[in-house]
């Protein structure tokens, strides 16, 4: 009975703590992004989030996303799949290679694109030869964002692949199932719901990128500012109202992806259980 | 259910390595068609790797595996005509059981008439009926065995090997599904070829046993043969109930061969006496103390402290009781000897000079 209470009280102060934190770090800010961005009103508002460059922005950003989720969720499937079916020379190698752009800051990867992609480069004559921009432009965005988000998708199905082992993947292949058939009636039903889990915070991670993207845009209005930047330049130029309104786009799409998350969550949950 | 050809299979040569791991050491084997073969064997000692080499799961480095007389080293395992079951089953967790048995004829395009009734007659043959809506988690132990069972025959394969076949089901079920198997092998005529750890279960469900330890093939043979002949000391000490004595010289009537030898002492190969009953070679048998009395339902395993050595005896149920601690004589008929040269059975002197007076 004495440690039961004792274990109450503990338990409702490590709540409160958790609580206040939560209030202090994201409500309180949140709640101050939504009053900012309505200061002048609903109308200052809508006009300040249909304002050409905001939608332009937004729909960068979508596109940056997309792209980066798909290519990831390409690149995701195939890493992890051979690091957990083969064994090879190099696993250990390659499998702490895909995390390397969780420990590289974002700016580093933006400065290592231009140096591989930018005018000293040996490769910049012959893109630019085919016409190719990368630096200052939409692809190079695409890529800061990819690399920043390409561990997300590999990380969730790691482990889910690995206790799964090759047993039955084996026993299918020995009844003359091919890859393709292995793939989509044994490997995916068992990934599938870790796999969407990875795109949702891959996705939600490309949304947010600032650093890497920013080295790499080069800050063109309207053409290679994604929602982030385009929210700092709003915000340097002293545009508050502007600032926070675009904030609460980005607010929305985060609160969309989180949606998603719970219901994933919960849908594997169900399933495994 | 129509009777299957079955193939015969043949190793010759093999050795696997995994990395600086010899996991098998020159393999060389011979199976019948339609046999039922044991792989028997302690842990580590090779057996999984050569069922997987023989269903193309594993390429041997060398030597050749031969399927009726061809060798298939360069064919791909779903073209062996094996079928598999795993040792933890493998079935396919988010497919029904109905799928899992229809999954090796629908990748073969067989039409869906034909894997219809294919697939009701096996469920019938391995008395699941009315499972087939469910999936694997929702089944018990043996059900997923007998589930295995079935995918793996769907495609008519003309070999069946099986890793460790009831490993994961618990001791009661285990014995019924032993001779279930055996009896569902038997009716097929399948090759088979199913891997153990366990003796019993290697005597009970197999025409042939062969010995595997250390990546190599010990000795191949029927049970008896095992046991009235062991060619190696590790099968001598293996099979059977064997108890290991160095001072087998100080045993009346044994006497001493070469310096570094072993005796191996089963349980069949002695006989205890109370001290008041009457025994034949009194002069040939050795005073023993019950150390442990082992109840085993048919009969009564004794302990008896020999020189030393703890020797186990069965005992009938209808014979006097003994007590621990109780001196007894005991009578040791015969015992194997592991030499360099090999093993031999060694037969009490006093068997002999009473069969030259008779
Ligand atoms: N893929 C592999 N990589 C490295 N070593 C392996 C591999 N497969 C098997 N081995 C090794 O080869 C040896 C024989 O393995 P195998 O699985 O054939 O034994 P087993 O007789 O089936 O044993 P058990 O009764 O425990 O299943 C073991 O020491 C094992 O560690
Ligand atoms: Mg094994």
């Amino acid at each position: 009975m004495k440690t039961q209470k004792k274990g109450g009280a503990v338990k409702w102060i490590l709540i409160t703590i958790c609580v206040i934190f939560l209030a202090v770090f994201l409500i309180l800010p949140l709640i101050y992004i939504l009053s900012t961005a309505f200061r002048d009103g609903i109308s200052s508002y809508i006009k300040a989030v249909t304002d050409e460059y905001a939608v332009k922005a937004a729909l960068l950003t979508l596109k940056a996303t997309f792209f980066a989720v798909v290519i990831n969720t390409i690149f995701g499937l195939f890493a992890s799949w051979c690091i957990c079916k083969f064994t090879f020379r190099g696993k250990k190698v390659l499998s702490t290679f895909i995390d390397l752009p969780v420990t590289v800051s974002p700016i580093i990867a933006g400065l290592i694109y231009i140096l591989t992609f930018g005018r000293q480069s040996f490769l910049y004559p012959i893109l630019d030869d085919m016409g190719i921009q990368i630096i200052f432009a939409v692809p190079g965005i695409i890529l800061a964002t990819i690399f920043v988000t390409f561990p997300f998708i590999s990380r969730e199905l790691i482990p889910v692949l690995t206790a799964q082992g090759t047993d039955e993947e084996e026993a299918a292949a020995l009844m003359g199932a091919n890859a393709f058939t292995i793939f989509k009636n044994i490997t995916f039903p068992h990934i599938k719901w870790a796999l969407l889990y990875g795109i949702v915070l891959c996705a939600a991670r490309a949304m947010g990128e600032f650093g890497a993207v920013s080295v790499l845009s080069g800050h063109l209005r309207g053409k290679t500012n994604t929602l982030p930047l385009y929210i700092e330049l709003l915000y340097q130029g002293y545009d508050f109202t502007g600032a926070f309104a675009s904030s609460s786009i980005l607010m929305i799409f985060a609160i969309i992806v989180l949606i998603l998350r719970v219901i994933l969550e919960q849908r594997g949950k169900k399933e495994r259980g | 259910m129509e009777i299957q050809n079955s193939s015969s299979i043949e190793l010759r040569g093999i050795n696997k390595s995994f990395g600086s791991f010899q996991a098998s050491k020159d393999i060389n084997l011979t199976i019948q068609g339609g046999r039922l073969v044991a792989l028997l064997g302690p842990s580590g000692s090779g057996k999984t790797t050569i069922l997987r080499m023989i269903a193309g799961l594993e390429q041997p480095d060398s030597g050749e595996i031969l399927i009726d007389g061809k060798v298939v080293n360069d064919v791909p395992g779903s073209e062996r005509g094996i079928g598999f079951v795993f040792q933890s089953y493998a079935l396919f967790r988010y497919m029904t059981v109905y799928d899992n048995i229809a999954f090796g004829l629908r990748v073969k395009r067989v039409p869906k008439k034909e894997v219809d009734s294919r697939v009701k007659e096996l469920l019938k043959l391995i008395g699941c009926e009315g499972l087939e809506k469910r999936y694997p988690g929702q089944l018990s132990g043996g059900q997923r065995q007998r589930v295995a069972f079935a995918r793996a025959l769907a495609p008519n394969p003309r070999i069946l090997l099986l890793d460790e076949p009831f490993a994961a089901i618990d001791a009661k079920i285990r014995l019924e599904l032993r001779s279930w198997l055996r009896e569902m092998i038997t009716r097929l005529g399948i090759t088979s070829i199913f891997v153990t750890h366990d003796q019993n279960e290697a005597i009970e469900v197999a025409d042939d046993i062969i010995v595997t330890n250390e990546g190599r093939i010990e000795q191949s043979g029927s049970a008896a043969e095992l046991y009235s002949s062991p060619r190696t000391p590790f099968v001598v000490k293996f099979i059977g109930n064997s108890v290991l004595v160095d001072n087998y010289y100080e045993f009346r009537s044994f006497s001493r061969a070469e310096a570094d030898t072993v005796g191996v002492i089963r349980p069949e190969f002695v006989e205890i006496y109370k001290t008041s009953e009457d025994i034949r070679y009194s002069r040939s048998a050795d005073e023993g103390y019950v150390r442990d009395i082992i109840f085993r339902g048919s009969s009564i395993e004794v302990k008896v402290d020999i020189h030393g050595n703890l020797i186990s005896a069965i005992r009938s149920i209808n014979d006097a009781p003994l007590e621990i601690g109780e001196k007894v004589w005991v009578f040791v008929y015969r015992m194997f000897l592991i030499g360099k040269d090999g093993v031999r059975l060694v037969e009490n002197s006093a068997l002999r000079e009473n069969s030259i007076v008779i």
